[in-house]
């Protein structure tokens, strides 16, 4: 069978806010209800539930997945928590389109979620072990003793790479967080919306050179969900969906700094690229508007030339002339993306999705990109080690 | 404090390890910055592993490493749980064509140019844990 046909029914997302203001089961709560209000589709329906892991600021959740699938009360016949840093709502999404495609199951639920916000403990010694046990888990035992908290550091060396590779400047990246932000500044779900300037990007405080305060997208909370429906469920759904015309995914073996490869060029995003557009038989040239995980400014034009949209060192120019505007040849993040919507890791990937389905439906106000028929949504994991990418159609 | 973030960071080190990892830490104390190369096919890897990546055989001998190679990146972290700050961080380019490493740099932000020739030294961070740090060659 092919995947052409498996449609997204319903979606919904929350705002993306600094901290949560309520548990991880209410939100839980309220996203699942939503979008299967959205879809128009009772609870008795869902035969699959997948989940991530809701981020690694918290203490842990055990068993998650299935603690969530009785406060729910929902029934089913496929039912996982996937976790792949940043792609992880989307390696779920993947999941669940082959349990469709299998034949298995007919509705499922997709939900990311993510709580950035670190409990402050008041105990300083489980603070620092809770950190430095985190750090180690995620770099490793010959990264993590260098005390690198976020990964801003890493990024910081592949734009500074980027920026000598291709002779541009922190002007040119400056641009693209004033363009987001305009985005941003339509989207009342956004983190951030009060338009910038590239005198005040260029004047923020530097995380980590060349990245500034304004080039980094601000760790943040938010929770978002889909309803993935077979074929045959899509044919008796009351309104038109969206359907998943092509899937990409591909995994470079490194994590975060490929031993030899390039620091600025993603053989993953390639190659989940190519394979994307293949599935869908279109071309980069036929989307019409893109959500892409671009969590620093100089990443967003890494990606949007690796997914083929410009040649490499191009993209800078095309945010300046105008391109990747709501109205130019590829309305790119008319969310705002990561550096203004703000990044939930976890829900990230399904924020875009929501984003898309939104262009696609044409239900997206005062951001909707005129006549959007074609969509793309990009997830990626570490610094660009791994990525899918999905193209979305309205038929 | 500084106790407990030298106690949890050895902790952490074994725990996110491989059994050859404590002894690159021996090394390391011992002032020689070594990695492993596998016997069979010949392919030298960093970090170390008990196995070569490329062709899975498990017989490997530590080497040393010239500690000499070229700055690819750097940047500076203006919070650091290690070291004070702005501490420097970069990526060197071993002279042994084995791809680059996470270090810290010993030298100024300022100071320094991608490309610049880089060596070994090393840093004490406690009595029980050494870190590998590289300089410029003036």
């Amino acid at each position: 069978m092919s995947n052409k046909n498996v449609a997204i029914a319903g979606i919904s997302t929350s705002r993306v806010t600094k901290n949560f203001e309520t548990s991880i089961k209410d939100l839980s709560f309220k996203i699942v209800k939503e979008a299967l209000a959205n879809a128009q589709i009772p609870k008795e329906d869902v035969d699959g539930f997948f989940v991530t892991n809701p981020g690694m600021a918290g203490h842990p959740y055990c068993m998650l997945a299935c603690d969530l699938a009785d406060y729910l009360q929902l029934e089913t016949k496929s039912l996982a928590l996937m976790e792949t840093g940043g792609t992880s709502s989307f390696t779920a999404l993947h999941f669940a389109l082959d349990e469709i495609l299998s034949g298995r199951t007919k509705v499922n639920l997709v939900l990311g979620i993510d709580s950035r916000a670190k409990e402050v403990i008041d105990d300083f010694k489980s603070f620092i072990t809770d950190g430095i046990m985190t750090q180690t888990s995620l770099y490793g035992s010959y990264k993590g003793p260098y005390g690198i908290g976020a990964p801003i550091p890493y990024y910081a060396m592949s734009t500074q790479r980027y920026l000598y590779e291709q002779k541009l400047t922190e002007e040119d990246l400056a641009e693209v967080s004033v363009r987001l932000r305009e985005n941003a500044s339509r989207n009342p779900r956004a983190l951030y919306q009060k338009p910038i300037s590239v005198e005040e990007v260029m004047a923020s405080p530097y995380l980590s050179p060349p990245i500034k305060l304004l080039d980094c997208s601000p760790f943040a909370s938010g929770a978002a969900a889909c309803v993935l429906v077979s074929p045959e469920v899509a044919k008796d759904l009351k309104e038109e969906p969206i359907y998943i015309t092509g899937i990409g995914e591909h995994h470079h073996p490194s994590h975060f700094i490929p031993l030899k490869d390039s620091l600025t060029e993603s053989i993953a995003i390639r190659e989940a690229g190519a394979e994307a557009f293949a599935s869908a038989g279109i071309k980069p040239a036929d989307v019409d508007v893109a959500e892409v995980y671009g969590v620093f400014s100089g990443t967003e034009l890494m990606i949007l030339e690796d997914l083929d949209f410009f040649k490499k060192g191009k993209a800078a120019l095309a945010f300046k002339e105008g391109k990747t505007a709501l109205d130019g040849e590829v309305a790119v993040d008319p969310s705002g993306g990561r550096l203004s919507l703000g990044h939930p890791p976890s829900a990230t990937p399904m924020m875009e999705l929501v984003e898309i389905v939104e262009q696609l439906r044409g239900e997206a106000g005062e951001r909707q990109v005129k006549n959007a028929r074609v969509g793309l949504v990009h997830a990626e994991h570490g610094m660009l080690n791994g990525s899918i990418v999905l193209i979305l159609e309205k038929k | 404090m500084k106790e407990i973030i030298d106690q949890v960071s050895l902790r952490a080190i074994e725990q996110y390890g491989d059994s050859f990892t404590q002894e690159y830490y021996r090394r390391l104390k011992e002032r020689t910055f070594c990695t492993t190369r596998c016997q069979e096919c010949g392919e030298m890897w960093y970090p170390p592993k008990p196995f070569c990546p490329k062709c899975y055989c498990e017989k490997v001998a530590w080497v040393e490493l010239s500690g000499k190679g070229k700055l690819y990146a750097f940047t500076q972290q203006e919070r650091s749980l290690r070291f004070s700050k702005p501490d420097v961080i970069g990526l060197v380019e071993l002279d042994e064509d084995i791809g680059r490493i996470l270090t810290r740099i010993e030298a100024k932000f300022e100071e320094l140019e991608i490309g610049m020739e880089m060596k070994v030294s090393f840093i004490d961070i406690s009595n029980e844990l050494t870190l590998h740090q590289f300089v410029p060659v003036k």
